[in-house]
């Protein structure tokens, strides 16, 4: 069968054979073929030998994709094809937006709902796990709401500050 | 000896103590906050007491609650561990007044080596080098001024109570010093409530190399030799190893007799560090005394055999210590990784979140010190550090490759962690040489990204085929696919969804 496997910003192409008596198939990988065995230790443990070479593999799958532990490389492997119809929210898509990168404790909010930004300025500071960062305005704009406050627990995906851009600016 | 103690920490240094207490008999009360209630440590100890809030100022930095915990517990004396409350003088002396036992050096001896400018005084009186700087903090831009003059450029602006890189400026040319002052200052006065600074020589690509100093109540000071601790991030360790490839016998002598000396001078007692910087000719000053358990110290017991926690414990008892500096001695050499929930590609990020799976490393000359274990939520609210990854071997080349070796084993998914990016830099050519310095990351890494070989490319595909299941494939709209579908279907079951 064929198929595409996306692993982080990567998308490969694989073909496979069934696999005959002995658990062996033969795997096309971006045009170059290899011979594979896998074996199930354990539901966390795989064993998979790669051309007669065994390698220990550790896995997890969760509703997105798997996590693999690739001597000491660790993965996020999905189905390419099943994760372009999902709609995903990634970095791309909040960079738009001012949204803590980890789940994080607010510090400090530096702009007022009405007020100014220029693109890149300041407007709120968080804190998680002793570290501190800033978050700044996206483009130039005004402020239309503060959806937080110093002191509030805040994750990914929430919008703390909310600008309208500046309908005469040029700028991106 | 004491009969119970309290651990008022968390995480892995409390399941650290904790163990040695176990070893010697002793009973052991964990505290926790509201978000810690699932950690390692509480599980851990015999007994758990509840603080407060997640928030550390309601839970670990909460001198009167953790007092009354031991109180009600009835222990006897109380580990400070590592950060929160171990290096605050008043808490120290809280303890004492309470009629509990401090496990670590007298309130006064950590005040006096606490405030930097009072512990250069104290060093350069009896001889320490320190680095060239001021001994008192100052205010006024125009002294600032002269004095940066007359250190000449590069200098380094330092909070006097600082510590962890904080309140700390680099200080090119006279033009940014006021600014930089100020800011330093600003950072100084709101991370440790107070915001006197002094200036110092800014040394270019230094070694920093620690003491590890144990001192008793009866007058007995000695040292477990050094601790190299260059390769830094955010002016943070994070790979040790001993010895440091930088002494040559002659050097190590020097700085061990002047680190015995500092202790002396301060009237240290219980197990401490004193941290050096070392030029690239070999000079090296005084920069601090940490009056503590070091993150780092298991790479010191792994090389003497000596478990310091033990020896601490003892000495808070008013023990002596049971052998003179000739009859320690070290051998092979180990190295220290620490591994904190955090992404090496995104500036060392913090990455909080739930582990999904981990897995310890085994085999000879491996230590793992960690407080984490499959389905753990790692709370927002303390610093990121998992475990602590340390390895003995024979030589330090044995020692570089048994750490790859075992970072390749210290499997943990879920969140980010930086092992791969250890293992990077471990295997590099540029820390097998050991020329390791201060700058060593920003140098040699500061672009790092992982990189996927064509063969774990193979392998994250049969991974991936094998924890692919049919049951989603027909979730995903194929109703008619068959086990034939994959080859692997036909090996058994692969439900490995939650």
């Amino acid at each position: 069968m064929e198929y595409r496997i996306r692993i982080g910003q990567e998308i490969h192409a694989v073909q496979t054979t069934p696999p005959d008596d002995a658990g062996l198939c033969i795997m096309a990988l971006d045009g170059q073929t290899r011979r594979v065995t896998a074996r199930s230790i354990s539901p966390n443990h795989l064993h998979v030998a790669v051309d007669g070479k065994g390698f220990n593999l550790f896995v997890v799958r969760t509703a997105e994709g798997t996590w693999i532990w690739n001597r000491g490389r660790p993965r996020f492997v999905q189905d390419a094809d099943a994760v372009q119809t999902r709609k995903t929210r990634g970095p791309a898509d909040t960079a738009s937006e001012i949204t803590p990168p980890t789940p994080a404790t607010v510090i400090r909010v530096l702009v007022e709902v009405g007020g100014t930004v220029t693109k890149g300025q300041p407007v709120v500071v968080v804190s998680a796990m002793k570290m501190e960062m800033t978050l700044s305005a996206p483009y130039e704009g005004r402020v239309r709401a503060v959806n937080t406050v110093p002191g509030a627990q805040v994750s990914p995906g929430e919008i703390l500050v909310e600008i309208d851009p500046e309908p005469e600016a040029d700028n991106e | 000896m004491f009969s119970k103690i309290l651990v008022a920490n968390r995480g892995e240094i409390a399941v650290r103590i904790m163990a040695t207490a176990r070893e010697m008999g002793i009973g052991t009360v964990a505290v926790y906050s509201r978000g810690d209630s699932m950690s390692l440590h509480v599980l851990s100890a015999d007994e758990a007491v509840l603080l407060g809030d997640s928030d550390p100022a309601e839970s670990y930095l909460n001198a009167d609650r953790i007092i009354a915990a031991a109180l009600d517990t009835g222990a006897e004396a109380i580990h400070p561990g590592y950060g929160f409350l171990s290096e605050n003088p008043e808490f120290a002396a809280k303890v004492a007044a309470a009629g509990l036992a401090f496990i670590g050096p007298p309130a006064e001896v950590m005040a006096k080596l606490g405030n930097k400018t009072t512990a250069r005084r104290i060093m350069m009186e009896h001889g320490v080098p320190v680095i060239p700087g001021m001994i008192s903090s100052e205010s006024d831009p125009q002294r600032l001024a002269t004095l940066a003059e007359d250190l000449g450029f590069p200098v380094l602006v330092k909070a006097a109570a600082g510590g962890g890189g904080k309140g700390m400026r680099i200080v090119e040319t006279m033009e940014s010093l006021a600014e930089s002052a100020e800011l330093a200052a600003s950072e100084a006065l709101s991370a440790f409530g107070d915001g006197s600074v002094y200036l110092e020589k800014l040394l270019v690509r230094p070694r920093h190399v620690e003491f590890q100093i144990l001192a008793d109540a009866h007058g007995n000071v000695v040292h477990l030799f050094e601790r190299e601790c260059s390769i830094q991030r955010r002016h943070q360790k994070i790979i040790e190893e001993t010895p440091s490839p930088a002494l040559h016998a002659e050097l190590r002598e020097q700085m061990a007799a002047a680190a015995v000396t500092a202790a002396r001078a301060a009237g240290y007692v219980n197990a401490g560090t004193v941290e050096f910087l070392v030029d690239q000719s070999g000079n090296f000053y005084f920069l601090e005394v940490n009056t503590r358990l070091q993150v780092e110290h298991p790479i010191t017991e792994m090389t003497t055999g000596i478990d310091l926690v033990r020896r601490q414990l003892e000495v808070a008892a008013g023990l002596p210590l049971p052998f003179t500096q000739e009859e320690i001695v070290r051998r092979g050499h180990a190295i220290e990784c620490r591994i904190y929930a955090e992404d090496p590609a995104r500036d060392f990020m913090p990455s909080p979140g739930t582990i999904l799976f981990c897995r310890t490393p085994e085999g000879p000359g491996v230590r793992y010190d960690h407080g984490i274990y499959p389905g753990f939520e790692i709370p927002v609210n303390y610093d990121p550090i998992l475990g602590k990854l340390v390895v003995w071997a024979e030589d330090r080349p044995a020692a570089v490759n048994r750490m790859i070796r075992s970072l390749k084993e210290c499997a943990i998914l879920g969140v980010s962690t930086p092992v791969e990016f250890l293992l990077d830099v471990v295997r590099s050519a540029a820390f097998r040489s050991g020329d390791t310095h201060t700058n060593f990351i920003d140098e040699h890494f500061s672009e790092w990204h992982p990189e996927s070989s064509a063969i774990e490319t193979v392998l994250a595909a049969a991974a991936h085929e094998m924890t692919h299941s049919p049951a989603t494939r027909k979730l995903d709209g194929q109703p008619g696919d068959h086990p034939g579908i994959s080859p692997w279907n036909t090996l058994g079951s692969w439900d490995l969804a939650r």
